[in-house]
């Protein structure tokens, strides 16, 4: 789904490079979380999967980007959008405005791509039911919460049925209730084999809980990568400036305690922490 | 025609309408401070620096179709034109290079304050009888007063308040892109004229 | 919308009166929105036809005097225009009011694209006046806040003037800065795509509608023109 052979990305007028040699592989049907502290190049590496790297964003772009079989360099943002989805920080921005329902609005995208009326009618449909949405369809969108919009922006780009899904971070604005929807949805949408998605992400608890893999950026190159319980286990975790969960830093404290017998493997979900506390 | 297009990219058909609802947003908070401005071409001024003078043409227009339309300001409609001109006179003054000496943008705002007066006169003394149903009102009363025509006393008005309007306005667009990230504005169509052409 | 406005100026005043009363009240009546139409059209002409009437009347200087008032003296040429003002201000109201309150205006920018205007066009109206409410509430906000944070809102002129930047810094700034989130958004769900587009609703045009079109358009051409040439020939 994702290749990437040696990528440098600078943007225009910076002197140090966002990414550096960047070497990665994504399979079909897996979903992957982007890790890093701010400034590491998760957002640079988003953009640059969903084509507005070197679309939109001007720069001097190294290496072999190819997304979903396209060569980005050489494809367009207009033929990008037929086949990799990006959903942003900000929902309110997301919220085209263009749409007066949150049916119509799922519609936008539909309609720019040319889908036949009958056909966009079913994607519409189907969308609204995987996200949740199906009784909110007839009010505005601007009269949904944060989570509800978070939703509905992933519904619009899942009615365009995007082979790769990327979301930049998409529980950022959001409360905890909302941030749960959105884990949640994309879990179900990638078990159910609707899509293949890429998160840049800082919520480990979330990350650990749903991500099949783990990709740990720092100053632009890559810091580690692996399943989640590998990666934030890792001795080194605190180093790549990941934040901890709090269940991690507890069975930490505890180690240090002498309260509970160092395991290899720290807990990172509640679940997890249950047991380890046993 | 390829610069058109180019002026015309998605971030300016987005930043059109985010420029239009700042025009109303502002207009309104000056409104709340009570002071002698209008500041409702801010947004229009903001599109036809970074997007050229059609940019800043259309978004004048449509500025005030739309605020028509909504019912704030039914009549905003007949001085589309008036607008219109606004946004076209600063992006030809920011072509120019204007934006980059302070003065001669100050000395820009000044000048198309002057125009808008000249337009919008004619205007409201027609349809109006030169009354905008706001506190500038007593200045047409007046100039009325001391024996000048319905148009005069109307340009009388707009001769005072116009310029100052439109210098602060252009003051507060030229403070506004000083503060953005020069990386961010690269994003605009025409970012060479606020920061000098890019290498 | 030009259009409109062009006939505004063209008719002469006491026609104004005429075609508020015989096409927009009973045409607002005929959609069940007189109450609601003739409501918002009193707010709205009220604060001009009022000081439109004093300022007219009383410093019009010249000609017959109708009545006089302490020094001031009410004209009577001073009347005829603050009518014929008044009457332009309430017919034009009156239209846009009508349009507005019957019209949705995605449907009515869906039409005109079907007529060859850009699909941007579409984009720009609906998505402006959605947004307008928006930022409005969010000026509120903003005033709010800086209130309760103990900006000076009142006082004198230096004073307010003082805070008018921190007021609206913020907010052009931050709008500025969504442009970017905003714009791929929409490249993201296709807006720049070449080819054909479809459309998820569809519009409903009678013959009768049709005919109707067309008889509005000849009676406005012959206005403007009518007025043109007597303007010329005068």
């Amino acid at each position: 789904m994702i290749e990437l052979d040696g990528v440098t990305f600078t943007y225009a007028g910076e002197a140090t490079p966002a990414l550096q040699q960047l070497d990665l592989r994504i399979g079909a049907g897996e979903l992957w979380a982007v890790l890093g502290p701010t400034g590491a190049g998760k957002s640079t590496l988003c953009s640059l999967l969903a084509g507005f790297i070197p679309h939109f964003y001007r720069g001097s772009l190294r290496g072999k980007v190819r997304v979903a079989g396209i060569d980005v360099p050489g494809s367009s943002l207009g033929e990008m959008s037929e086949h990799v989805g990006s959903v942003f920080q900000n929902p309110f921005n997301q919220v085209t405005g263009a749409r007066y329902t949150v049916r119509e609005e799922i519609g936008f995208g539909l309609e720019n791509l040319g889908v036949p009326r009958p056909a966009m009618l079913e994607r519409i449909e189907r969308s609204l039911a995987l996200t949740g949405l199906s009784e909110l369809a007839e009010r505005s969108p601007y009269a949904l919460s944060g989570g509800q919009q978070q939703r509905l922006a992933i519904a619009s780009i899942l009615a365009l049925r995007p082979k790769l899904m990327i979301l930049d971070e998409p529980t950022s604005q959001l409360d905890p209730a909302g941030t749960g929807q959105v884990f949640t949805l994309l879990r179900d949408l990638v078990s159910a084999g609707e899509t293949t998605v890429v998160v840049a992400e800082q919520r480990l608890e979330w990350v650990a809980r749903v991500a099949d893999r783990c990709l740990v950026l720092q100053s632009g190159t890559k810091a580690a990568e692996g399943t989640p319980s590998d990666v934030l286990s890792s001795p080194e975790a605190e180093g790549w400036g990941l934040c901890e969960s709090r269940f991690s830093r507890a069975a930490r404290a505890a180690a240090a305690q002498g309260i509970t017998p160092q395991r290899p493997q720290l807990p990172h979900t509640l679940d997890q922490a249950v047991e380890y506390f046993r | 025609m390829e610069r058109i297009r180019r002026d015309f990219s998605t971030v300016t058909l987005v930043m059109i309408p985010v420029a239009i609802a700042l025009n109303i947003a502002v207009g309104q908070l000056v409104v709340a401070l009570k002071l002698p401005l209008y500041l409702d071409s801010i947004g229009t001024i903001l599109v036809a620096v970074l997007a050229g003078p059609l940019a800043g043409l259309v978004t004048g227009v449509l500025a005030n179709l739309i605020w028509t339309l909504t019912g704030l300001q039914p009549f905003a409609a007949a001085f589309a034109i008036v607008a219109g001109i606004i946004g076209l006179m600063a992006g030809l003054f920011a072509g120019w290079g204007w934006f980059r000496r302070v003065w001669l943008w100050l000395l820009g705002g000044v000048i198309t304050g002057i125009v808008a007066a000249l337009v919008s006169a004619p205007i409201s003394a027609y349809l109006f009888g030169g009354v905008m149903g706001s506190g500038q009102d007593f200045l047409v009363a007046f100039f009325r007063a001391t024996g000048a025509s319905v148009i005069q006393a109307t340009f009388g008005q707009g001769i005072v308040a116009d310029p100052l309007d439109k210098l602060v306005s252009f003051l507060l667009v030229w403070l506004t892109l000083r503060a953005l990230p020069s990386r961010f504005l690269q994003r605009f169509p025409r970012a060479e004229n606020v920061a000098g052409r890019p290498e | 919308m030009g259009l409109l406005l062009a006939v505004a100026f063209a008719v002469p005043w006491w026609a104004c009166y005429l075609t508020l009363g015989l096409l927009v009240l009973p045409l607002a009546a005929l959609g069940r929105l007189f109450g609601p139409l003739t409501r918002t059209l009193w707010k709205l002409v009220l604060p001009f036809a009022v000081p439109i009437l004093l300022i007219q009347g009383f410093f019009w200087g010249e000609g017959e005097v109708l009545f006089t008032l302490g020094p001031l003296s009410f004209y009577r040429l001073g009347l005829i225009f603050a009518a014929a003002s008044i009457g332009r201000i309430a017919m034009l109201g009156g239209c846009f009011l009508l349009l507005s309150m019957t019209t949705r205006i995605d449907m009515l920018m869906r039409a005109l694209v079907e007529r060859g205007l850009p699909n941007q066009a579409l984009y720009l109206v609906v998505t402006t006046l959605q947004l307008v409410p928006r930022f409005e509430a969010q000026a509120h906000r903003i005033q709010d806040a800086q209130r309760a944070r103990g900006l000076e809102t009142e006082g004198s002129i230096a004073r307010r003037a003082r805070a008018l930047v921190p007021l609206i810094g913020p907010l052009l700034l931050a709008s500025l800065m969504d442009v970017e989130e905003r714009a791929l958004a929409l490249e993201a769900r296709g807006f720049s795509r070449r080819g054909p587009r479809t459309s998820l609703v569809t519009l409903r045009d009678t013959p009768l509608q049709r005919w109707l079109r067309l008889a509005l358009w000849l009676l406005a051409a012959t206005l403007i023109l009518y007025r043109l040439v007597s303007w010329i020939t005068r």
